[in-house]
């Protein structure tokens, strides 16, 4: 196969190459790909794209179904639920990315670390990931929001402090396997500093499947976000974020369907594109750029 | 390449000019009131710019006995008693600053499968590039410069573009000769070579002993070679010490270990590897009768009596002791079996052999209170269920052949 490479083309720009690199994984993983680019996009650029404010009230407009003016309709007090969604969407993407790799490396450093050594560092670090993880999660979400008050930022103390756990576990179950290997008996043989051995040599292949589980982990804190701005812990309103617009198009989920169904579509949507993107990940079919 | 230094007539002698030099090492396992003894009194030395044999079965202690120098036993094996003295430094006593500085710097080790000993989320030059920086102190561009340099010496075709590739992109010869390259980066004076040629077929075998006898000759480096393959050791070695039961049974130059056995299992062996005139032959090749010692296995006296031709019943009795082969030549080496000559024409035959007298065998009869304690302890460790390492099952204890002689027997 590498001799098919031995007269390399011209190298093409650095975006030219992940997207080519993207446009050769197996279909459902370019199908994801594509429904998370959309999403991402969408909301990056949500203030060029919206085209109203989300804030922007409209009582001429009231509970008004999907049209080319208000494509995902307008809510109870004319908001355009469009809008609203691009700047939830752009909120929810920010959050749930922190929440989601800011606890990633430090539990795989920490499960590197139970794992490489053994002994008493595992004995320790072990049973404080079990309390982590026994620890009833809601509640001390809610107990960071009364400290630091509503908002956002009760949750992204709060999900991190026990979101590494998960990660830890991981890591600490492949280390010990891959502890074993006769590459890592060579780092030693090597004489390089154990630091370097976990950090250089066995991190990197640990990566792996918790990049595989953060994908999970991402629709699991996009749904644990919504849920919480849902029960009032999150987003404070005005402000948009898909759990609070569902939560607020709930009363008149009868007679103004669009409120509630079509942002949740879009998590659906978020949810199908990052599982199939993991799904490709964890099946190992993912095809290099290199050789 | 000065001459290669091969003295040695006792274990423990030539400690003076010898560059590694291991007496009396002991590695158990197990609880340590009832231990399993995988390695018991080995001694071995290694002169500059030696290659050094280590053959015997799978469990008789080899590979534990190499990794022992580089004190790469893990948990639960431990070394209990014996000095590895390394150019007059104590490698069992070093600090952990120390003892990463000797393995950084004087010793390398490659290791059986070539396929598992490169990280495969690393090309090949960031492995060089690793030990460069962190051993060597280069810069990145030397570190690449040096890296392809070592590559080309090692004799690894393209080395620009290989320095480039995944592991999974080599072959194994190749994947060996990076591990060559790797382990000789920061220019020891010793290469561990544990089963190097083990997971390669025979033409990359030949090809692999050929560099490295080639690295002996260019950097004067010393080769300690693990194997269970008499002919790897004959191609590569000059002196061989043979191993069984966690002992040293035999050691000598490898003409006269080949030529002139001084010990019934170095024989068995040699009897066992097929030869030219017994291809096509349907005959079987004489097998060693019965199985090597389990660890938990407590023998009395001579750990190969059990299953020894030339067994005599004082055998059990006799310690296992190096005794020199001959007296007025101290470079032919030793051995542990005292009834020489043993019937070199072939198995004993108790009818019409007249072996040499049993009375002539050093006995020391072993108190019985001592006997008592071995069998309590041979007891205890029965009921171990631990795994004791990386010793293999009996099933696998066979001394094999080359693979391409293995289609004619």
């Amino acid at each position: 196969m590498s001799t098919a490479t031995l007269t390399p083309p011209a190298r093409p720009s650095a975006a030219g190459r992940l997207l080519r690199r993207v446009w050769r994984q197996p279909l459902p993983v370019r199908i994801g790909g594509v429904l998370v680019g959309i999403l991402v996009f969408a909301a990056v650029f949500a203030p060029l794209l919206a085209p109203y404010g989300q804030n922007d009230l409209d009582f001429n407009a009231q509970l008004q179904g999907p049209s080319l003016a208000h494509p995902m309709g307008t809510d109870d007090t004319g908001r355009d639920v469009f809008s609203r969604t691009l700047y939830g969407l752009r909120i929810d993407l920010a959050v749930v990315l922190f929440i989601t790799y800011v606890p990633l490396p430090i539990g795989v450093l920490m499960g590197a670390i139970a794992g490489y050594f053994g002994g008493k560092v595992d004995l320790v670090i072990s049973r404080i990931i079990d309390i982590t993880i026994a620890f009833p999660f809601i509640v001390l979400v809610i107990a960071i929001v009364a400290i630091v008050g509503p908002g956002l930022t009760g949750i992204m103390i709060g999900v991190p402090i026990v979101a590494w756990a998960l990660y830890a576990r991981l890591a600490r179950s492949e280390m010990l396997v891959l502890r074993e290997q006769p590459f890592m008996l060579a780092t030693t043989a090597l004489g390089y500093t154990r630091r370097r051995a976990i950090l250089r040599h066995a991190v990197p292949n640990l990566m792996r499947s918790s990049l595989i589980y953060s994908t999970v982990d991402l629709v699991v804190n996009l749904l644990l976000l919504a849920g919480l701005s849902y029960l009032g812990l999150g987003m404070q309103p005005p402000n948009a974020e898909l759990g609070t617009i569902i939560a607020e198009g709930q009363a008149n989920l009868l007679n103004a369907w669009w409120i509630t169904t079509l942002p949740g579509l879009v998590l659906v949507v978020f949810g199908v594109g990052v599982g199939l993107i993991g799904d490709g990940l964890s099946d190992g079919e993912l095809r290099g750029g290199g050789a | 390449m000065t001459a290669v230094a091969q003295d040695l007539p006792g274990v423990a002698d030539a400690t003076t000019d010898a560059l590694l030099s291991v007496d009396g090492l002991r590695v158990e396992f197990g609880p340590a009131d009832a231990p399993l003894v995988a390695v018991k009194d080995v001694g071995l030395t290694i002169a500059p710019g030696e290659i050094v044999g280590l053959i015997g079965e799978s469990g008789s202690g080899k590979s534990l006995t190499c990794r022992s120098i580089m004190r790469l036993i893990g948990a639960p094996g431990r070394v209990t008693a014996g000095t590895v003295d390394f150019e007059g430094r104590d490698v069992l006593a070093m600090s952990s600053k120390e003892l990463r500085d000797f393995r950084a710097h004087d010793v390398g080790m490659i290791y059986q499968d070539p396929f598992s000993s490169l990280n495969p989320v690393m090309r090949i030059g960031d492995h060089l590039r690793e030990t460069l920086r962190a051993n060597r102190g280069m810069s990145k561009a030397e570190a690449r410069a040096e890296g392809i340099a070592l590559l080309e010496r090692v004799g690894i075709p393209d080395p620009e573009r290989r320095y480039l590739s995944y592991p999974h992109e080599l072959s194994g010869g190749m994947r060996q000769r990076v591990m060559i390259a790797l382990a000789t980066a920061s220019r020891p004076r010793l290469l561990l070579a544990d089963e190097p040629t083990t997971a390669l077929d025979v033409t990359t075998q030949a090809q692999i002993l050929d560099l490295l006898t080639d690295m002996r000759r260019e950097l004067g480096m010393a080769v300690l070679v693990v194997s269970h393959d008499f002919g790897v050791i004959a191609q590569v070695c000059d002196r061989v010490c043979v191993m069984y039961g966690g002992h040293v049974v035999e050691t000598g130059p490898v003409e006269r270990i080949y030529a002139d056995p001084q010990h019934p299992y170095t024989k068995a062996l040699l009897d066992s590897v097929p030869d030219m005139e017994s291809a096509g032959n349907p005959v079987r090749r004489e097998g060693i009768p019965g199985y090597p010692p389990e660890l938990t296995d407590v023998l009395p006296g001579c750990v190969f009596a059990p299953r020894c031709a030339h067994a005599r019943p004082g055998c059990t009795s006799v310690p296992m002791v190096l005794q020199p082969v001959d007296a007025a030549a101290p470079d032919a080496g030793s051995t542990a079996c005292p009834v020489r000559p043993f019937s070199v024409g072939g198995p004993f035959d108790p009818v019409a052999g007249s072996p040499p007298d049993p009375v002539a065998v050093p006995v020391s009869p072993q108190p019985a209170a001592a006997t008592a304690a071995m069998t309590a302890a041979e007891t205890a460790a029965r009921a171990q269920t631990g795994d004791p390492g990386d010793l293999p099952a009996p099933g696998e204890a066979r001394i094999t052949q080359p693979t391409d002689q293995e289609s004619t027997r």
